[in-house]
């Protein structure tokens, strides 16, 4: 790998960002893409697969860690590995298909064969050629670190990377919300929908970690024709919680006197019932909406919405990942993820409102990506670099004592304490060498007066 | 399956059929193209389905490579209705300015439906679309299968099916009609 090069306006960022300042070039810059690669997506756990897109032996999903290609199979015992997409041979890709069942890999250019355990068990004319040279045993698919956490598969290259359960820090609690609608948990309804944008993914990243700020400008069209049972009035209300240090964050966004659940059918209610500590039901029982943005580029959304204004909104629960393809852009990718539990008829009635939604064809989607393409390519300016972004909402705040999640709460909802700890994480992995500690508590302060109060947890 | 226009005999009303049609889809592409997306949706039947499923890249012989479940749209006349009343909100903001769409129509077939005044049509749509002054465009490569009917009032599409020839879409978003 050649030396990194380090912009030194990542240097400056991690003097200004404390103050609420970020460089706008850090959104469009081939220097930081490329360091990225290397100190980013080499080291974080990045979301795979849902275990839901591969439940039978043998089924596969063809996936990505920044530019490798990954192959996620499940082995004909039900375990599931990963693997770079790469014949041992001469490194061409064994798997060419988004997905499928397979019991092997073949690679078409010499024919080496592996078992979808990964294991070399096919080398034509072994022994002519080898002549006993080449342990079959040393020259099986390259296996990828993988953990599960709620059915997300994660992958890390590091091997020292922290579990896990330490990188997500707490940030489960929250994570449940999305994950368990019921005791069986959630499903993905159909293949994602991929599409590539000009668009860098961080942008993307920061939104879904609870910008509530951008709703009811960007999304102004669900007020004026009804759709929102919120006001403008009281959209900021609510909590954004962040693990220090690690990145994740989540809004949540509060109504006053809406009913508990709202939005969600009685099956799903009764779901959260079965599947959720009293705490996490105190923390999400009055949610109108919440996202989150699990560190680096994986986010997850529910909010209602109805197939015509002026209805009872239907809760959707999406999942997307920004996949990093360039400087200033993006594959997108977005699932919709379905209770398990609830009858076919209602999965299919809660897609059909979140493709109203989401998606490239969805009315929130749209006016995203648009913004977002636009704000990438200003950003790509020459001097991008002495452009400072106003990152200044909540600087004063203090946590709440009491929250009864961890991780650190504010209230209200609209703020950007949360953006901050994950610019600082972000910045934390580019500024740390390879083979040193990327050590979360280096990580600026997000917020002053310093702070004093324990973690909540 | 397209007996009815390309057997080697095909009666005058065979033509007359394809004429009418094809000048339907033609007016109906020139509605999109001019914004007049209130008429638009007025041609579609009240029970009407627009569906645009997920394309994915399977091995050669995989039970499917259209998804069965995942779309990009999946309309009812209801929906992209919603979709039109947004459009003329002052909020819409990913169209405005609005992007420059063209459809470019071609190899129309036509056979009849089980109905009585009903007809399959599958013809291919390549869409070009320009946005700001960006000199990069976006082209999609579709085909579509509609299911139209004859009324009172003129032909009406009771369901629409549109295959986009990408898994990987290379568009902003899709905040115009396929």
């Amino acid at each position: 790998m050649t030396a990194p090069v380090i912009p030194d306006y990542l240097h400056r960022m991690w003097e200004t960002l404390p103050e609420g300042r970020i460089p706008a070039k850090i959104f469009n810059d081939p220097a930081v893409h490329t360091l990225e690669k290397q100190r980013l997506f080499s080291r974080a756990w990045v979301f795979l697969a849902h275990e839901s897109e591969i439940p039978h032996p043998g089924d596969y999903v063809l996936r990505w860690i920044a530019d490798l290609s990954v192959i996620v199979v499940r082995d004909e015992h039900g375990q599931v590995r990963a693997f770079r997409n790469a014949c041992t041979h001469r490194g061409n890709q064994v798997c060419k298909a988004e997905m499928g069942n397979a019991s092997h890999f073949r690679c078409s250019y010499h024919g080496w064969t592996f078992k979808n355990t990964g294991e070399l068990i096919g080398v034509p004319y072994h022994r002519e050629v080898y002549r006993g040279r080449l342990d079959r045993a040393e020259w099986g698919l390259r296996p990828v670190r993988i953990d599960t956490y709620g059915g997300l598969i994660f992958g890390t290259l590091d091997p020292n990377a922290d579990p896990l359960d330490e990188y997500l820090g707490g940030f489960q609690f929250y994570l449940d919300f999305f994950l368990k609608p019921g005791p069986e948990g959630a499903e993905v309804y159909g293949p994602p929908e991929r599409w590539v944008s000009d668009t860098d993914w961080k942008i993307c990243a920061e939104n879904f970690g609870g910008d509530g700020y951008h709703t009811p400008v960007a999304h102004q069209f669900g007020f004026a024709l009804g759709f929102y049972p919120s006001s403008g009035r009281t959209h900021f209300m609510g909590y954004a919680v962040h693990i220090p240090g690690r990145g994740h964050c989540i809004g949540i966004g509060h109504t006053p006197g809406l009913p508990p659940f709202v939005g969600f059918p009685p099956e799903v209610v009764e779901g959260y019932m079965n599947a959720l500590s009293p705490e996490q039901i105190s923390v999400f029982r009055d949610a109108r909406m919440s996202v989150a943005t699990v560190f680096p580029n994986l986010s997850f959304l529910i909010q209602p919405f109805s197939l015509a204004p002026g209805q009872p909104g239907l809760k959707f629960c999406t999942m997307r990942l920004w996949h990093p393809r360039g400087p200033g852009k993006i594959e997108m990718w977005t699932w919709c993820l379905v209770p398990k539990h609830i009858p076919a008829e209602l999965k299919h009635e809660i897609y059909r409102v979140y493709s109203l939604a989401f998606g490239a064809a969805g009315t929130f989607e749209q006016d995203d990506f648009e913004n977002w393409t636009n704000l990438s390519r200003q950003h790509a300016a020459f001097n991008a670099d002495s452009f400072e972004l106003a990152y200044l909402q909540g600087l004063d705040l203090e946590p709440i004592a009491d929250f009864p999640g961890p991780g650190r709460a504010f209230t209200p909802y609209v703020t950007e304490i949360g953006f901050r700890n994950l610019w600082g994480t972000w910045l934390n992995y580019l500024l740390t060498p390879l083979g040193e500690p990327v050590d979360p508590a280096r990580v600026p302060p997000a917020f002053h007066p310093p702070e004093t109060q324990p973690v909540a947890d | 399956m397209t007996e009815a226009v390309t057997r080697s005999s095909p009666t005058v009303d065979d033509l007359l059929l394809h004429h009418e049609i094809s000048q339907f889809l033609y007016d109906e592409a020139a509605l999109l193209v001019e914004r007049r997306y209130d008429d638009w949706v007025e041609l579609f039947t009240d029970d009407a389905l627009y569906e645009v499923p997920i394309r994915v890249t399977r091995e050669r012989g995989a039970a499917w490579e259209v998804s069965p479940t995942g779309r990009l749209f999946d309309d009812t006349k209801q929906t992209l209705a919603v979709r039109v009343a947004r459009l003329n909100t002052e909020y819409a903001w990913a169209e405005d300015p609005p992007s420059r769409v063209r459809y470019y129509l071609s190899n129309i077939r036509v056979r009849p439906a089980d109905q009585q005044d009903e007809y399959y049509v599958h013809y291919n749509v390549l869409i070009y679309r320009s946005r700001g002054e960006l000199p990069e465009y976006e082209l999609l490569s579709t085909q579509r299968t509609d299911l139209l009917r004859r009324t009172e009032s003129g032909w009406r599409i009771a369901r629409r099916t549109i295959i986009v020839d990408q898994s990987v879409l290379s568009v902003r978003n899709l905040s115009y009609f396929l």
